[in-house]
C-alpha cells in the first residue's frame, strides 16, 4: 500500500508600489501601482490567472470527475483569496468547485502569508484564525492540517497546532534532520504526542516544481510514465509520497510549452496504474498511518533554497531591520483598533517583501531576481520602508485620537459617576479579534463621509426610502 | 609577448579614470609576463615597472623638452599652447595647437617608434591615441587594439557630437584588429553609433584596486554636528556628468528637508551655469563648491559624506563610486554607466528622472541600515572586480590576435 499526498499552494502577494518619501503622509494607497510593471496586482493576477489557474483548475476538475479515487490538497493565502475575489472572480468560482467535489482538501495557513509565528505568536493567532474564518465563509470547510508561510517549521510550532487541536503540520523532509531516515513516512513532531508531520519528498516534489523545463536536467523531458515510476519505486519502502509545491508551477513557474499540462493531464492515471497505489488528502493520510519515529526540528527549517532556512528573507541588514520595524509596531497598530490601519499593517508583513529585499545571490542573479518586481533590493527596501513610515504615521495619529476619545469618555464617566470600564489595550490570545468587532469605525475617512452625505440625492433618499440615487 | 602601448596620460600625474586605469592594466600585464612598451606624448615622471617611452624624447623628434598641458577631456579644436623648441637664446618658442594637431604629432611620432621597437600586438587608450595606434600598425603590420575609455557621444552627452572626434574614431575602429569598451553600455554605443561589427567588440571592465584606507579627522565638522547631513558630487562640471540634473534634484530634496547639504567637488566648463543654477534656484544655502578636491582632501570628503551622487548623463565606466566605497560611503548611479552593470549595491537611477533620484537621495538618508549594507556588500564584491581579471582577459586577446595575424 502505498499513497500520494500531493499540495498546492496558491499565494499572491500585495505588492508595494514605488512609494516614495513625498508620498508619505500624502498617500494611504501603497498596493494600487497601476502601470505596466510587475507591481501592479490586478495585471500580475490576470496574468496568473491566464497562464495558470484557469488551465490548471480546468484539468484538475477533469481529473478529479474522471477519477474518482484522484484525490489531493490545496493551501490558499488570504491575499490570494482577496486579489480573485477582485480581479478574478472566476478564478475563485473554479476553486470553489473543486472543494465542492470533497475530495480536495483546504489546509490551514497564515490569512497574510507571514512569518508572523517568528515574531509574535498572538499575531500569528489572529492570522490563523481569520484565515480560518475566511476559509469558511467561500469554501464551508474547517483546516485540519496546517502548513505555515514557505513551509516554515519548527518544533514549537508543531506544539502550538496540536495544542490548537490540529491533526497534521507539514514541513520539508530534510536530511539533517531525518538523517538515514525516509520522509514517505508520518512521523511525530518533537515534545508533541498527538499530531502527526507529514514530510515533502523534495526529490519528486523539485522534479515536477523546479527541474520539469530545465533542458540541462538529464531526464528532461520528463514523462508521466517515467515519473510515476519513481514514484512506484517506493512500494515498500514507504507509505506515502508526499509531493508539495507552488500551485504556480502549472503554466507559470514552468510555462505550457514545457509540457507541463499534458503531463498533469494523465499523471492520476498513470500513479494508479500500479495496482496498491492510490490517492489521499492530508487528514486522510495523517489518520492511515501510526508515526513511524520523531521529527526533532530545533531550528527553523523552511523549503527554500540549497539552505533550508529563512536567510533568503532575513539574511541581511535590511530584512532584518525591516521586519523588526514592522512587528515592533504591532501593540500601537493593535491600539488603534482601526481596520484598514491593522490590514495594511498585515498586507506589509506577507513575506514576499522580504524575500524581494535578498542580497544573497546578487552578485550572480538567481531565482530571486526572476521572482521580484523591483529592480533592486533596495528599491524593495525603500518602497518597503517609506511605505511603513506612512503607517507609522497614521497609527500614531490614530492612537492619540482613541486615547484622547478615551480620556474624555473616563472624564465623563467619572462626572457621572457610571461604573467604568477600563480601556483594552491589550489582545490576549483568545480575545476577539479588533478589526472584527470594530469595522464600522473607519471604513470611509470623514472628509469622504461628508462629500457623501452633502450630495443632494442623499439627502432626498433620506426622506423618501423609495428613492434610488443616480449612482 | 611585447606590447607597444598608446596613452595620453599616466600617475603619478593627476587625472581622470583613464590615467588610472592605464596603470592598473599596465602593471597587472607586467605581472603577468607581459612586456609593456607604454609610450606617451610627452615626458613625465610615472609610476611603476613598464618600459616608458616618450614621444617628446630627444632622438624622436628635435625638440628638448615640451610643456604640453594636454587634458584627453578637451573638445577637438580646443587650444594648447606647445613648447616647440629653444631659440638662440635658449627661451621657449610657444606655439597654440589643437588637440587634433597634438593627436596628429603624435601618430607621426608613433610611426617612428613602431619601425625602430619590436614588439607583437599594439594596444591604444583612448581617443587621443588611437591615431598613434593607427600609424603604428600601417607601420609595423602588427595587430591593433583600441581600448575605448569614452566616446565623443559621452562627452557630448548625446547632443553636439564634436565631428573632428567622431570621425577619428569611427575611422579608427574600423582599422582596428579589435575594438575593447569599458561596458556593455558603451559597446552598445560603439556598435550602434560608431557602426562597428559587434563580434569585433568586446567588454573589459575596468578593475579597482582595493587600499588600505587610512580614517582622516572629519571635514565639515560644524555642518555634521548641526545634524546636516552631506550629499556629494566629485567629478568634472560638464554636461556629460548631469551635474544640471543634480541640482534639479537637489531643489526637489531640499524642499522636503532642508537640512541636506549638497557638496559639489569639481571644476570644468560648466561651472558657472551650474553657479547660476544653484543661485535662480535659491539654493545658495544648501549647495557648496570645493573646488577640485585631490588626494587626502578628496579623501576626506569621501569619508564625511552620508551619500555620494554620480548622475551622468553618459558615463562609460564611473570609478567614483567605487572610490566612495572604498571610504565608507553608498552611492546613487544613474543607469546610464558602465558601473552600475558591475556595482550591485548602488542605488540605481535614469538621469532624467529627477524626482526618483530626490526619491533615492531621501530613502538612503533616512534609512541608514541601507547605506551601511551597500557599503559592506559593496566593499566586498569589489574584492572581485580587480585590475588582475581585466588584464587576464587582455592577455587572452593578444594571444588571440597573435595567433591570427602571424603567418
Amino acid at each position: 500500500m502505498l499513497t500520494v499526498c500531493p499540495y498546492f499552494h496558491v499565494h499572491q502577494p500585495y505588492r508595494v508600489k514605488k512609494y516614495r518619501v513625498f508620498d508619505i503622509g500624502n498617500d494611504t494607497e501603497y498596493f494600487n501601482d497601476s502601470s505596466e510593471t510587475d507591481l501592479n496586482n490586478r495585471r500580475i493576477i490576470e496574468k496568473v490567472a491566464e497562464k495558470s489557474y484557469r488551465p490548471t483548475n480546468k484539468i484538475l476538475k477533469q481529473l478529479l470527475d474522471t477519477h474518482p479515487e484522484f484525490r489531493f490538497n490545496l493551501s490558499f493565502s488570504g491575499t490570494a483569496l482577496d486579489q480573485f475575489e477582485a480581479y478574478a472572480p472566476d478564478v475563485l468560482e473554479s476553486f470553489q468547485e473543486l472543494v465542492a467535489t470533497g475530495r480536495v482538501e483546504i489546509l490551514a495557513d497564515t490569512y497574510h502569508h507571514s512569518l508572523a509565528f517568528f515574531y509574535s505568536v498572538p499575531e500569528f493567532k489572529r492570522q490563523v484564525q481569520k484565515h480560518e474564518r475566511r476559509i469558511k465563509q467561500l469554501f464551508g470547510v474547517k483546516p485540519r492540517v496546517f502548513r505555515n508561510t514557505e513551509l516554515s517549521y519548527r518544533n514549537d510550532l508543531a506544539k502550538w497546532c496540536e495544542d490548537n487541536g490540529y491533526l497534521g503540520i507539514m514541513a520539508e523532509g530534510w536530511d539533517k534532520y531525518l538523517g538515514w531516515r525516509s520522509p514517505n513516512y508520518v512521523y511525530r513532531p518533537a515534545g508533541c504526542s498527538k499530531i502527526k508531520v507529514l514530510l515533502k519528498n523534495y526529490k519528486l516534489s523539485d522534479d515536477i516544481a523546479f527541474r520539469f523545463g530545465n533542458k540541462e536536467w538529464p531526464d528532461y523531458p520528463l514523462s508521466a510514465d517515467t515519473y510515476a515510476s519513481w514514484i512506484h519505486a517506493h512500494h515498500g519502502d514507504g507509505q506515502t509520497v508526499n509531493l508539495f509545491m507552488d500551485y504556480e508551477s502549472f503554466g507559470e513557474h514552468q510555462w505550457e510549452d514545457t509540457g507541463i499540462f499534458e503531463f498533469l493531464k494523465v499523471l492520476p492515471e498513470m500513479v494508479m496504474r500500479h495496482p496498491d497505489t492510490s490517492f489521499k488528502t492530508a487528514t486522510e493520510t495523517v489518520q492511515a498511518y501510526d508515526a513511524a519515529g520523531e521529527y526533532d526540528v530545533p531550528d527553523i527549517l523552511t523549503w527554500a533554497d540549497t539552505d533550508r532556512d529563512l536567510t533568503a528573507w532575513t539574511g541581511n541588514d535590511i530584512q532584518r531591520d525591516a521586519i523588526a520595524a514592522t512587528y515592533k509596531m504591532e501593540e500601537a497598530v493593535m491600539k488603534t483598533r482601526k481596520r484598514d490601519i491593522i490590514e495594511n499593517w498585515r498586507k506589509l508583513q506577507t513575506s514576499d517583501h522580504f524575500y524581494y529585499m535578498c542580497t544573497k545571490w546578487s552578485n550572480d542573479g538567481d531565482v530571486h531576481a526572476y521572482f521580484s518586481p523591483y529592480q533592486s533590493p533596495y528599491d524593495a527596501y525603500i518602497a518597503f520602508m517609506n511605505a511603513l513610515s506612512d503607517l507609522q504615521l497614521r497609527v500614531s495619529h490614530a492612537v492619540a485620537q482613541r486615547e484622547q476619545k478615551e480620556l474624555q469618555k473616563q472624564e465623563s464617566a467619572v462626572s457621572e459617576k457610571a461604573e467604568q470600564t477600563p480601556a483594552q489595550n491589550h489582545y490576549p490570545d483568545n480575545a476577539h479579534i479588533p478589526d472584527e468587532t470594530d469595522t464600522q469605525e473607519v471604513s470611509q475617512p470623514e472628509h469622504e463621509q461628508e462629500a457623501e452625505e452633502s450630495r443632494w440625492w442623499n439627502k432626498l433618499a433620506n426622506k423618501l426610502p423609495f428613492f434610488k440615487s443616480p449612482v | 609577448m611585447r606590447v607597444l602601448t598608446f596613452g595620453w596620460e599616466f600617475p603619478p600625474q593627476k587625472n581622470g579614470g583613464l590615467g588610472v586605469a592605464c596603470y592598473g592594466l599596465t602593471r597587472e600585464l607586467l605581472r603577468d609576463g607581459v612586456e609593456v612598451i607604454f609610450v606617451l606624448p610627452k615626458t613625465q615622471e610615472t609610476a611603476g615597472d613598464a618600459r616608458f617611452l616618450f614621444a617628446d624624447d630627444e632622438r624622436l623628434v628635435k625638440v628638448l623638452h615640451t610643456d604640453v598641458s594636454i587634458k584627453p577631456y578637451m573638445q577637438g579644436d580646443s587650444t594648447v599652447d606647445v613648447i616647440v623648441g629653444y631659440d638662440s637664446e635658449g627661451k621657449p618658442i610657444i606655439r597654440s595647437r589643437t588637440i587634433i594637431e597634438e593627436a596628429h604629432r603624435f601618430a607621426h611620432q608613433a610611426a617612428i617608434i613602431a619601425k625602430t621597437e619590436e614588439f607583437d600586438v599594439i594596444h591604444a587608450h583612448d581617443w587621443t591615441s588611437y591615431l598613434a595606434g593607427v600609424a603604428a600598425k600601417i607601420a609595423s603590420g602588427k595587430p591593433l587594439i583600441l581600448h575605448v575609455h569614452a566616446t565623443s557621444f559621452d562627452q557630448a552627452a548625446g547632443n553636439n557630437v564634436d565631428p573632428s572626434i567622431f570621425k577619428i574614431e569611427k575611422e579608427a575602429f574600423a582599422m582596428a584588429d579589435k575594438v575593447v569598451t569599458v561596458s556593455e553600455y558603451t559597446k552598445n554605443i560603439v556598435v550602434n553609433k560608431h557602426e562597428s561589427p559587434a563580434e569585433k567588440v568586446e567588454v573589459v571592465y575596468n578593475g579597482c584596486d582595493m587600499e588600505e584606507t587610512t580614517q582622516l579627522p572629519p571635514t565639515l565638522a560644524e555642518l555634521k554636528r548641526q545634524g546636516k547631513k552631506i550629499v556629494l558630487y566629485h567629478g568634472r562640471i560638464s554636461i556629460q556628468k548631469g551635474v544640471d540634473h543634480f541640482i534639479r534634484a537637489a531643489r526637489k530634496v531640499v524642499d522636503t528637508d532642508s537640512d541636506v547639504i549638497f557638496i559639489i567637488s569639481g571644476s570644468g566648463d560648466m561651472l558657472t551655469q551650474i553657479i547660476e543654477q544653484v543661485g535662480a534656484a535659491g539654493l545658495s544655502d544648501n549647495v557648496k563648491f570645493a573646488g577640485a578636491l585631490w588626494d587626502e582632501e578628496r579623501d576626506q570628503m569621501y569619508q564625511s559624506a552620508d551619500l555620494m551622487v554620480m548622475p551622468s548623463v553618459s558615463e562609460p565606466f564611473g570609478l567614483v563610486p567605487l572610490e566612495a566605497l572604498q571610504h565608507g560611503t553608498a552611492s546613487i548611479v544613474t543607469k546610464q554607466s558602465g558601473v552600475a552593470e558591475v556595482l550591485t549595491h548602488a542605488l540605481k537611477v535614469d538621469f532624467w528622472d529627477v524626482d526618483e533620484m530626490a526619491n533615492q537621495i531621501l530613502s538612503g538618508l533616512r534609512y541608514p541600515v541601507v547605506r551601511q549594507q551597500m557599503v559592506n556588500e559593496g566593499r566586498e564584491q569589489m574584492k572581485s572586480m580587480s585590475w588582475v581579471t581585466a588584464a587576464q582577459k587582455i592577455k587572452q586577446l593578444y594571444r588571440s590576435l597573435i595567433q591570427y595575424v602571424t603567418t
